[in-house]
This record gives structure tokens, C-alpha cells and sequence, in this order.
């Protein structure tokens, strides 16, 4: 069964990986990291990347499911799947693929993958991205 | 007999000796008055606070594994302090989730510990946690992490007695929440602190204290006892307020706002 580590040194086997993490967003700290980021600092990478995560995952407009109605909420911890799967962002030279980790105890994280845009491929990185992030915590 | 492990009350604060344990690659518990540091080769293997809920809660109350799994593992691998290792080898966790909610513990724990830097009560070294190693983290990672959460809170709203008092809310008509937000607003009540609304909701208390902070912030959200607002409500959920507020509440909740970002000038 893959741990962090494991599942970021798969991700990195993803033609045109440049780098991988795993980051928590709501506090932006990057749990485990592998390859390079963009700029050379994952830890403010994952600070910014982290507010995106956060913004896209809260965003009623984007995701209608991210707001709960009015009343009728439930008090008990959220067993459910994220309103938002994942991001991609398109820079001149490279894909940055962001995946969020559903887990049924409380964490709130997304798998990072840096891509190369001459190199990677997208559709494949999109589908693996998200096969690892299931058996990260499925096993 | 134990007496000659323990190292004498040093009243040093706990950031300074994490750093001299980690030059040292020392092992060992850390203990100050919020909560214990386990520390192996210099390096944090485990936190603990009282206002965190620990690795346990946080599995067992949200389902994620059935409370005898996890006490199966206590028994049976307490002793040899390799519990995590057993939850995984025993089919009970995947490796990733397990190492996903330990860091998430461990940080959570750790900013409690940190959040006033107290002095170290005492040392005891070669003492290891019973959990075992899952994932180690530098000495500098979590002070520099700790560190951080403290700024973010403080950008979100600047008033710390949020983190710490009971809290209650603002009587009005709360606009459309994150499904997060939302589930932290019903829980509070008038009585309830943020741990204590943090482990009401198997949550992490910090990542509860940032719901909380950003619900204050839109003024849904004060510590208990504070002038137009009302306490202890026997329902949560939103509707007519129970209590009548002082007329001039949202004149009040504004002039809060901008006394609090003068003060951060």
C-alpha cells in the first residue's frame, strides 16, 4: 500500500512530471513533496496553490454543492465527496493538475503535479492523478 | 526509579529546546503545560495537546475506522510501540491515510504546543510514543509551520479570544456558507470553545479555529458574553433570533472590524 512518499515518486513516473505534493488546504502546508516547484520554493507553492484549492472548493458559482443549504445542516463530520475533483492551470510552458484527496476522517488535501506542457500529457496525468489519490487512502 | 530519566524543570522555552534536540538528535518526550513533543533522532515523530483531538478520535469518530479496530491495535502492538504499523499491516488503514491523519494531528497538536512557546516542565529522554514511527517531521518544519498558522489566523481576523473562549452567535440571517463553514457555525452555541466544537466534529481544532476566525470576521461569530449578543441558545440552527439583539448590532459588529483593522496598522 503506497504512502505519501510512494504515491508522489508514481506521480513523478507521469511523462513530463516535473514536480509532486501533497497539501493541505486550508492551513496551505505541504505534507510531503518530491521534484522540483515552480519559482524553487514548494513551500510557498504550496501556500499559493492552497488558497486556489480553497477558493475553488468554497466557490458557489463554480460548484454549487460547495455551499450547504441554509438550515437543515448536519452536525457531523463530512463523509462526502469534495464539490470540486480537480483544477488544471495552464501556464505557457507547463500544466499544474490539482486533485483533491477524499477521505472520510477530517483532512483537507490535494494532490500537486507539476507538467511539463511539451512533454506531459494532460488527459493521461488527469486520470492517473486521480487513481493515485483513491489508493493513497484506500490502500 | 525513573527519577534519574528525567532531566530537572528547565524553564526554557519549548521552541529552544526542540532546536537543541534536534542538534543533538536526541529522542524523547517533551513535555510543557499544553501538551507533549515526542521527539526520535531530533526529529518530531508525535504531538499531543489537550485541545487537539488525537489520532484516535480523529479515526474512530468519523468513521474512518470502527473503535475496535483501533483499540485491537492498542492491545496488540501498544507494548512494542508499533500501533500505526499494526492499523496498516492489519488491513484496518491504508498507508496514506493513516500518514495524511497523523501529520494532521501532529501539525494541529503541534500549534497548541507552540501557540505560546511555555516553558519545558520537563525532558524525559528515550521515552517513545506508543503510536511507533509514521512519519517524522524536522524540529525546524514545525516551529517554521507553527509559526505561520499563527500569521494566518491573525490575517483572517485579528482577535485571539476566538480561539479560546466559549463562543456564541450573531442573531441574523447568515448568507450562503461552504458546506465546512456551515457544519462549524451549527455547532456554535453560547458554551462551547473551539476544541471543543473541534471534537464535536472529529475535526482538527486549528483547521476549526480557521472556520471560526472567518466566520467572525463576516460577524457571525463572537466570543460568548460580548455586549448584543446571544448566549447559549438552545437551538443552532438559524431562524428568528431567540434573544433580542441591541438595535445598533451591525453598527457594532462594523465599528469591531475597523477597531481591529486600526489596530493592525
Amino acid at each position: 500500500m503506497p504512502g505519501i512518499d510512494e504515491s508522489l515518486l508514481e506521480a513523478m513516473r507521469l511523462p513530463g512530471a516535473r514536480g509532486a505534493s501533497v497539501v493541505d488546504w486550508i492551513s496551505g502546508l505541504a505534507l510531503g513533496t518530491v521534484g522540483d516547484a515552480p519559482g524553487g520554493d514548494p513551500e510557498a507553492t504550496a501556500a499559493e496553490t492552497a488558497e486556489l484549492a480553497r477558493l475553488a472548493t468554497e466557490s458557489g458559482a463554480l460548484a454549487p454543492g460547495a455551499l450547504a443549504p441554509a438550515a437543515g445542516a448536519p452536525g457531523g463530520p463530512s463523509r462526502k465527496e469534495p464539490p470540486v475533483q480537480d483544477l488544471i492551470i495552464t501556464t505557457a510552458d507547463s500544466y499544474h493538475l490539482l486533485r483533491f484527496v477524499t477521505t472520510t476522517f477530517d483532512s483537507t488535501v490535494f494532490l500537486h503535479l507539476w507538467l511539463d506542457r511539451a512533454d506531459g500529457n494532460l488527459a493521461l496525468a488527469r486520470i492517473r492523478l486521480a487513481e493515485l489519490a483513491d489508493r493513497l487512502v484506500l490502500g | 526509579m525513573i527519577a534519574s530519566a528525567l532531566v530537572p524543570r528547565t524553564d526554557e522555552p519549548a521552541s529552544a529546546l526542540l532546536r537543541t534536540l534536534a542538534a543533538q538528535r536526541a529522542s524523547g518526550a517533551m513535555s510543557t503545560e499544553s501538551g507533549i513533543v515526542y521527539v526520535a533522532s531530533g526529529h518530531v515523530v508525535h504531538v499531543e495537546s489537550a485541545v487537539t483531538p488525537d489520532l484516535g478520535d480523529l479515526l474512530t469518530h468519523s468513521g474512518a475506522l470502527a473503535p475496535d479496530g483501533w483499540w485491537q491495535a492498542i492491545d496488540q502492538a501498544g507494548r512494542r510501540c508499533r500501533v500505526g504499523r499494526h492499523l496498516v499491516d492489519s488491513g484496518h488503514l491504508a498507508a496514506g491515510a493513516l500518514e495524511l491523519c497523523h501529520l494532521g494531528a501532529l501539525f494541529d497538536a503541534a500549534y497548541f504546543v507552540l501557540a505560546h512557546d511555555g516553558p519545558v516542565l520537563r525532558f524525559r529522554p528515550g521515552v517513545a510514543h506508543w503510536l511507533g514511527a509514521v512519519r517524522s517531521v524536522p524540529v525546524d518544519t514545525v516551529l517554521r509551520e507553527s509559526r505561520r498558522r499563527r500569521e494566518l489566523l491573525h490575517r483572517i481576523w485579528p482577535e485571539p479570544a476566538i480561539d479560546l473562549a466559549p463562543l456564541a452567535r450573531v442573531p441574523g440571517d447568515p448568507v450562503d456558507l461552504p458546506a465546512r463553514r456551515r457544519r462549524t457555525l451549527a455547532q456554535v452555541d453560547g458554551a462551547r470553545t473551539a476544541a471543543q466544537i473541534a471534537t464535536a466534529l472529529a475535526c482538527r481544532t486549528f483547521h476549526t479555529l480557521v472556520e471560526l476566525r472567518r466566520l467572525a470576521a463576516v460577524g457571525l461569530v463572537v466570543p460568548a458574553g460580548t455586549a448584543g449578543t446571544a448566549t447559549a441558545t438552545a437551538s443552532a440552527e438559524p431562524g428568528p433570533a431567540p434573544l433580542p439583539g441591541t438595535p445598533d448590532e451591525p453598527d457594532t459588529a462594523l465599528l469591531r472590524r475597523v477597531l481591529h483593522a486600526l489596530e493592525a496598522l
